[in-house]
């Protein structure tokens, strides 16, 4: 579980505070729903909750108190997105025990814990009505939808059988624990309405889903579900009504979060690994650091400046720790925690491409790497592949020596060889193009006692140090559109049926022409495009 | 250059091949069609097992490969650390995996252990259907509490048994877990009697209400989400069945106990001691065969493309396979930390008295890999150890070479074969074949 750092909290509630007055978007500032080009939609797919949001459902439903067991079923990427992904994982059976096991865990403490049993409706479980008003209205927030009675039935028969042989708590426990390991609640399905072909619109409980999921990463509230019953989301007024409290409400900083965790895979921190005796200022608190930083500058760009969000790959803007600041070789900012801070100009470092995350995870464990580094760029934020590598060559890097010092010597190869060069040439100059970084991200002039040269092009964009990198990534044509197309992949769950999509086309355009590539109108004018609204059917 | 495509036209292709666009029934579709032959006739009264031992990276062909075949061959520097067993596994040599090798220390499990190209690539790569211990264990672990077992040695590792494309099954690699999961509060001695819970039952009505509520859904779900809620409802039901065997009375066998909780070596999470987890483990595995709680074991030592650090190690296990100079010593010396633990496993399953012989000798033991030369991810002269002499089905102590590059799937043919399951033949396309490896078999 990710957790705030609490210095993190009181910059943000500094930074909406001081922020430009509310950016006051209307309905009449994005796309018409008549501009939309009726372009086909991927078929409607259940999609597993993924660890994380597993994770949020419950801790909002239940509070803090309750322990949220970690489940024995990774989440599985696909195009780099575990919101793809999950769109195609299962539960195997080491999975249906652990979710079986977390299931009855929780039911225990939340029929044991006042606390937590305090979410439940006040009533008396040996009541065989009670017993049944309890499991539909937790039962309804964890399918986030309505029980049919046909589903209520089969879970307050477990529990009245329980109840018989246990007592009244235990009656309780086993139907929340039911509850907790029915697919509808393990997947989500927005499939739109049964018995209808092509494609349809999502229905508004579905529809609610797919915006909790968006902004919030969890399940709709009370309120938000309360809502799509009564249609309030079937009007464009209503969703975009709802969409805007949804993003001005806290939960949207922990939406915006886990977008770009995935967008830009910093699952892979997890498992950081990185040789002290080569990194002497390594520390184990990197990985989280590096993370935090990352995000909160995300957060911070997104909800609070709301700036032209190209500016990630430039700001001097960041948080820093402590640690991360020492990493960087400039004054902490706080003496704990996190802090604001703008990097000084001259220090040669600046955006997305000079933080600890991506230097760090886009490294080996003993040394940086020029092809992971150019690889992160391609795919995560350009959307461009690249090829896998020819498994029958020897793609070895010969070891530093007097002729060949640096990592651009050493690599020299793998650009002139036929066999290598055609993928090596588009990942190993970008990545060359920020040596000055070592593997954990520490600032660096020389390599082996040579000074690093970091010069190079970018899809004709010329570079001299990793600043005018960062400036070739942010005016590169493909920038925009590959953040419109990463996020509805994240929003969908799938990745558009064809290449050339026509609402994608629309969406990045409205992106760049006419909101100035703000993030926040980015996420409207999606959530109001059928991109999102509409499903394909099942197939 | 395009945008990724959302699944490889494969992967869908076979889905829907599989499953000819007809109603899924529940379980898993693809294994029907591998009904024992006979009903586990076995030598003895001691139940056949099935399992694999599975390292990343390769091995260093020049000195993997013996000159000698047949019975009297020198043990190569590299398989020096199984010298002891030498009589008691056959090593199989010259053969290679026929799936045209495009998804780099991917394509050699896939192709050995589904007989299919994978999809996807690093990450989301995916075997495209069953992986051979689940093709295996469909057939023969239906008796026991554990239809499978999936065990890592190093750490968080993902292994490769498959339920299907998109369906991994994770092994447990903590020794603490899986000793808590094998040997905690559930478990029982022989003569111990069925565990009289109440709570039981009612755990196997709640699992029937999640099993109706998953047939419900189904029918509102296209294909593609079928197969996979039939994975789950088939996951769902191997829990109701595995809580139903504790309320029977635990099977009787001499040599199970519960053995002692694992001691936990000192090392760190970057320098993992790979050995001792790995032994730890491979004693619980025993012993669970011991007790009959599994009859199918997958012991994933270490991943394919693992960048494991070892102690003294200049670099992570990968990287050192490409850009070590020379003769690579640090990658042999890798190598023989996974034989030295494949020798742990052996030793563990020989320790084992079963009536005259040992577990051992009850069970037939794939040692494999992902590549044969890790440095240029070669799928040729692919690295394969049979060990045990699966109820005297299996010959043991020879070299056995193929002369030309022979199908690498005729091994796992031949074991399909040993375990019981009428098997026509093994793999698609490249890969199949009719002919298992006659010169294994006894």
């Amino acid at each position: 579980m990710r957790t705030l750092v609490p210095a993190i909290a009181v910059a943000a509630a500094l930074f909406s505070g001081c922020a430009d007055e509310p950016v006051g978007l209307t309905l009449d500032d994005l796309a018409a729903a008549s501009d939309w080009p009726n372009t086909p939609s991927a078929p409607a797919a259940l999609r597993r909750l993924t660890q994380d949001q597993y994770d949020h459902v419950l801790h909002d439903l239940f509070g803090p108190d309750l322990v949220v067991p970690t489940l024995a079923e990774p989440d599985l990427a696909i195009g780099g997105l575990t919101a793809v992904g999950a769109s195609a994982g299962s539960f195997s059976p080491r999975g249906a025990e652990s979710v079986e096991d977390a299931a009855f865990s929780m039911a225990a403490q939340i029929v044991a814990n006042p606390a937590l049993r305090s979410v439940l409706p006040a009533c008396d479980a040996a009541e065989a009505s009670c017993l049944r008003d309890t499991l539909a209205q937790i039962g309804r927030r964890l399918y986030r939808a309505p029980l049919t009675g046909e589903q209520l039935d089969r879970v307050v028969d477990v529990a009245t059988q329980a109840g018989t042989v246990l007592g009244a708590d235990g009656g309780l426990e086993f139907g929340l624990a039911t509850l907790l390991q029915s697919p509808h609640f393990l997947y989500r399905s927005e499939l739109g309405p049964d018995g209808t072909s092509g494609d349809r619109e999502l229905s508004g409980v579905e529809l609610a889903s797919r915006l909790s999921f968006l902004l919030w990463d969890t399940a709709p509230d009370e309120a938000l579900l309360d809502a799509a019953e009564a249609g309030e989301l079937d009007t464009r007024e209503g969703l975009f009504d709802w969409a805007v409290r949804m993003l001005d409400d806290a939960r949207a900083r922990r939406g915006i979060r886990s977008y770009f965790a995935d967008h830009l895979g910093l699952e892979s921190l997890d498992g950081l690994k990185k040789d002290p005796l080569v990194f002497e200022r390594y520390s184990t608190q990197l990985a989280d650091d590096a993370r935090e930083e990352t995000l909160s500058l995300l957060e911070w760009m997104v909800l609070d400046a709301d700036a032209d969000f190209r500016d990630v790959m430039t700001t001097r803007e960041t948080f820093l720790s402590p640690y991360l600041a020492s990493l960087y070789g400039v004054p902490s900012p706080s003496t704990e925690g996190f802090a604001q801070v703008q990097l000084p100009a001259e220090l040669g470092r600046a955006g997305l491409l000079g933080q600890a995350a991506f230097l760090a995870s886009n490294a080996h464990a003993v040394s940086s790497s020029a092809t992971l580094r150019g690889k992160f760029v391609r795919t995560n934020l350009l959307c461009q592949a690249i090829p896998a590598p020819p498994v029958d060559v020897d793609t070895s890097i010969p070891e530093p020596s007097g002729t060949a010092p640096t990592l651009r010597d050493r690599v020299a190869e793998h650009l002139e060889e036929p066999s290598c060069a055609g993928c090596h040439r588009l990942m190993d100059p970008i990545g060359l193009g920020l040596e000055n970084f070592d593997g954990i991200g520490v600032w660096r002039e020389r390599d082996n006692g040579v000074v690093i040269d970091p010069s190079g092009s970018l899809d004709g964009t010329t570079f001299d140090t990793p600043l005018a990198l960062g400036k070739a990534v942010r005016e590169h044509g493909n920038f925009p559109s590959c953040t419109v197309r990463t996020l509805a992949r994240y929003a969908t769950g799938r990745i558009e049926p064809d290449d050339a999509d026509a609402a994608l086309d629309l969406l990045t355009s409205r992106f760049t022409e006419t909101h100035g590539h703000r993030a926040r109108a980015l996420i409207l004018e999606l959530v109001m495009s059928p991109v999102f609204r509409r499903v394909g059917a099942p197939e | 250059m395009s945008p990724r495509r959302p699944f490889s036209p494969s992967r869908r292709h076979i889905l829907q091949g599989l499953l000819g666009g007809a109603a899924v029934s529940v379980g898993l579709p693809s294994l029907a069609a591998f009904a024992p032959s006979t009903a586990r006739a076995q030598e003895s009264s001691f139940p056949l097992r099935f399992g694999m031992f599975f390292w990343g990276n390769g091995v260093l062909p020049d000195r993997w490969v013996p000159t000698e075949t047949g019975a009297d061959w020198t043990v190569t520097p590299q398989l020096e650390p199984l010298a002891a067993f030498k009589d008691q596994f056959t090593l199989v040599s010259g053969h290679e995996i026929k799936i045209p090798n495009r998804i780099a220390h991917f394509t050699g499990p896939a192709g050995l252990l589904s007989g299919m190209p994978g999809s996807g690539d690093d990450e989301s790569a995916s075997f495209n259907g069953p992986s051979l211990d689940q093709v295996i264990a469909q057939a023969i672990g239906g008796d026991t509490p554990f239809r499978s077992l999936e065990i890592g040695a190093q750490p968080d590792c993902r292994g490769m048994s498959f339920n299907g494309s998109d369906s991994r099954n994770p092994p447990v690699s903590d020794p603490l877990a899986l000793y808590e999961r094998l040997f905690g509060a559930t478990f029982r001695e022989p003569g111990q009697g069925g565990v009289v819970d109440p709570r039981l039952g009612l755990r196997r009505s709640a699992l029937d209400a999640v099993m109706a509520d998953i047939s419900a859904l189904q029918a509102r779900v296209g294909v593609e989400d079928k197969v996979r809620l039939d994975q789950h409802f088939t996951s769902v039901r191997e829990l109701e069945l595995r809580i139903a065997r504790l309320q029977e009375d635990p099977p009787d066998y001499a040599a199970c106990s519960r053995p002692e909780a694992p001691v936990m070596p000192s090392d760190t999470a970057t320098r993992p001691d790979m050995e001792a987890r790995s032994k730890l483990n491979a004693e619980m595995l025993a012993m669970a065969m011991a007790c009959d709680l599994t009859r199918v074991g997958s012991f994933w030592y270490s991943d394919p493309l693992n960048n494991t650090l070892y102690p003294d190690a200049t670099a992570g296990h990968h990287q050192l396979t490409h850009d070590e100079p020379g003769d690579q010593p640090q990658v042999h010396e890798i190598v023989l930390s996974a034989m030295r633990s494949f020798a742990d496993l052996l030793t563990a399953l020989s320790n084992v008295p079963e009536g005259d012989g040992t577990l051992l000798d009850h069970m037939a033991l794939l040692g494999t890999t992902d590549v044969s030369y890790g440095r240029t991810h070669q799928i040729d002269e692919f690295p394969m150890i049979l060990a045990g002499r699966a109820g005297g089905k299996l010959k043991v102590g020879e070299h056995v070479r193929s002369a030309t590059p022979e199908n690498a799937g005729r091994i796992p043919l031949t074991l399909m074969r040993t375990m019981g399951l009428a098997a026509a033949s093994y793999g698609q396309d490249e890969a199949f074949t009719e002919d298992g490896l006659s010169e294994v078999e006894a």
